[in-house]
């Protein structure tokens, strides 16, 4: 190595470096264009917003009751979780005590790294069977929610320990409650950020699988749920069961169809998130 | 004091979803450890018809998926994270970044679809085999997912080392790829660790798209090194075998078991990534 002249030595470590980063970036964008490229044959308004009626099992055309499905199931489980989330992050900057905050961190990180499909399995045994809840849109939901909770409390957390401290000292030094400091102080300034927190959390709740099969939902039969509990259709378990009809060329390319729905709807939450952070930024 | 009281009692609900979480799947898992020990851990056989819960394949094929996509994603991660953080220009790395963002918010059933009509095709014909199912796909497959969660990082980390260091390296006339090794990996490497930790966590816990590629044969590779054979991951069997097994069966309670078993590892992988960035 130290034979080499220092302006080679950087040349070939450079080099070096762009040849195992050119994978890393070609192969994701490749892979992108494909899943597009395929879905184009049969992606329409049509399609988006076309409903098979539940006599072909699905395969016919029309993908929107899975995609309501997607979304009804994102949107129950962001609303259950909510007001835990912000409540625990709440105690978490008002009244916890220094070691209850350390729990609280470790206990969350701890959550969020729990695989969602464990979630899934506890939903399976608890609400499903010992509930009685049965393969339920109110069951998914509410595994749904424990899988986005920990984000939530997480992404709240962060949110709340970027007020400065002098605010918060400032209200109490007005003789401000910790009720008041809470409404007056920090939900207005803040709320662009919890905001984007709750969009990051619904683009996840949208993009799992694994914890709906066993416990929301099922591949044909069911078009419009009538209750929460009756189970629902989602695009992402559609993609799932579609994907392994494999003898049928048309059913493969719907697959690439929702696929590509599925990724356009979480990442248009991903880009509102983003876009209003930049917002919440100035 | 009405507030104080609703805080209170939420978190208290909040925190104890994972003690419950961990209690029920040891509850509804104990049948089986209660009739056959501890020891079908490490037991080779898994035939659930004849009450053969050998874990040790599925755990052999978990571990080998992940090494495969750490082995894979981690060098060229790390690799496009340094070429973003240092060799960009400014309006390019961006959209790297963006793009990379967005990869990294791709539902996991999107890459199971392309694992099964892109990645198997592509091995079947190139590699020649029987079955493109194999531990590599399921690898490359895993790679491709952790990819963003490494490079994102990592770029996070290394963008973070101060300016001043990147000129004192200037100016003491070592060149980029001294600069490089001695002054921003190892002062990016507390980062880098962590999303490497974070990787593991997720590939280890991924199921959709492992389990449409991965084969789901209870069999240990032979000899154990071949990844050109089909195998099963923890993941891959609770999926592929939930819907079969019936309720409150010793099957039923060992794919709980193998829940456990994840989620015990993974809160293990959490916490240590947790810790690390505590210290640093």
């Amino acid at each position: 190595m130290s034979l080499l002249p220092i302006q080679h030595r950087d040349a070939l470590s450079k080099g070096m470096v762009l040849l195992f980063a050119l994978p890393a970036l070609l192969i994701p964008t490749t892979v992108l264009c494909y899943i597009f490229w395929q879905a184009m044959p049969v992606l329409s308004l049509s399609f988006v917003f076309g409903s098979a009626d539940g006599i072909g099992f699905g395969v016919t055309e029309g993908v929107f009751p899975q995609l309501v499905g997607s979304l009804l199931l994102a949107v129950m489980a962001c609303l259950i979780a909510i007001p835990f989330a912000l409540a625990t992050a709440l105690y978490h900057r008002t009244y916890a005590t220094p070691r209850q905050q350390r729990w609280l961190n470790t206990l969350f990180t701890m959550l969020q790294g729990i695989p969602p499909i464990v979630f899934g399995l506890c939903g399976l045994v608890v609400l499903v069977n010992l509930f009685a809840w049965g393969v339920s849109l109110l069951s998914g939901a509410v595994v749904l929610a424990v899988v986005v909770l920990p984000l939530l409390v997480l992404n709240t957390l962060a949110t709340l320990e970027r007020i400065p401290l002098a605010y918060s000292e400032a209200g109490s030094a007005l003789g401000l409650g910790k009720g008041a400091i809470i409404w007056r102080l920090w939900l207005p300034r803040c709320w662009l950020q919890l905001l984007t927190g709750l969009l990051l959390a619904m683009a996840r709740a949208l993009s799992e699988t694994a914890p709906l099969m066993f416990t929301a939902t099922v591949f044909s039969g069911v078009v419009w749920p009538d209750s929460i509990f009756s189970p629902v259709t989602t695009l992402q378990t559609h993609i799932f069961y579609l994907a392994q009809e494999g003898n049928d060329p048309l059913v493969i390319s719907i697959a690439w169809g929702s696929a590509a729905v599925l990724v356009l709807l979480v990442a248009s939450f991903g880009l509102l998130a983003r876009l209003l952070q930049k917002l919440g930024a100035h | 004091m009405m507030l104080r009281w609703w805080l209170s009692i939420s978190t208290l609900l909040s925190s104890l979803t994972i003690v419950l979480v961990l209690g029920f799947l040891l509850q509804s898992s104990w049948p089986l450890i209660q009739q056959q020990g501890i020891a079908f851990i490490i037991g080779t056989e898994w035939y659930p018809f004849e009450s053969l819960f050998g874990m040790l394949p599925a755990l052999i094929g978990t571990i080998w998926a992940v090494a495969l996509a750490l082995l894979i994603a981690l060098p060229c991660g790390v690799a496009a994270a340094i070429l973003c953080a240092e060799l960009l220009p400014k309006p390019l790395r961006g959209s790297v970044r963006f793009g990379m963002e967005l990869m990294a918010g791709v539902p996991s059933v999107v890459y199971g679809l392309l694992g099964m009509w892109l990645l198997l095709p592509l091995l079947e014909s190139q590699l020649n085999l029987l079955t493109g199912r194999t531990l590599l796909a399921a690898g490359l497959l895993l790679a491709l997912m952790i990819l963003p969660t490494i490079m994102v990082l990592s770029e996070d980390a290394i963008r973070a080392v101060q300016q001043s260091q990147r000129e004192a390296a200037k100016n003491l006339g070592i060149g980029w790829d001294a600069t490089l090794w001695r002054v921003l990996l190892p002062q990016a490497w507390p980062g880098i660790r962590v999303a490497t930790l974070l990787a593991t966590g997720r590939a280890m816990g991924e199921t959709v798209a492992v389990m449409l590629v991965v084969g789901s044969i209870d069999r240990i590779p032979e000899p154990f090194y071949n990844f050109l054979q089909p195998a099963q991951t923890l993941t891959s069997r609770i999926g592929r075998e939930m819907v079969e097994a019936s309720v409150g069966s010793l099957h039923w309670a060992a794919l709980l078991f193998c829940g456990l078993m994840l989620a015990v590892v993974a809160m293990g992988i959490a916490l240590l990534s947790d810790r690390r960035r505590m210290v640093i």
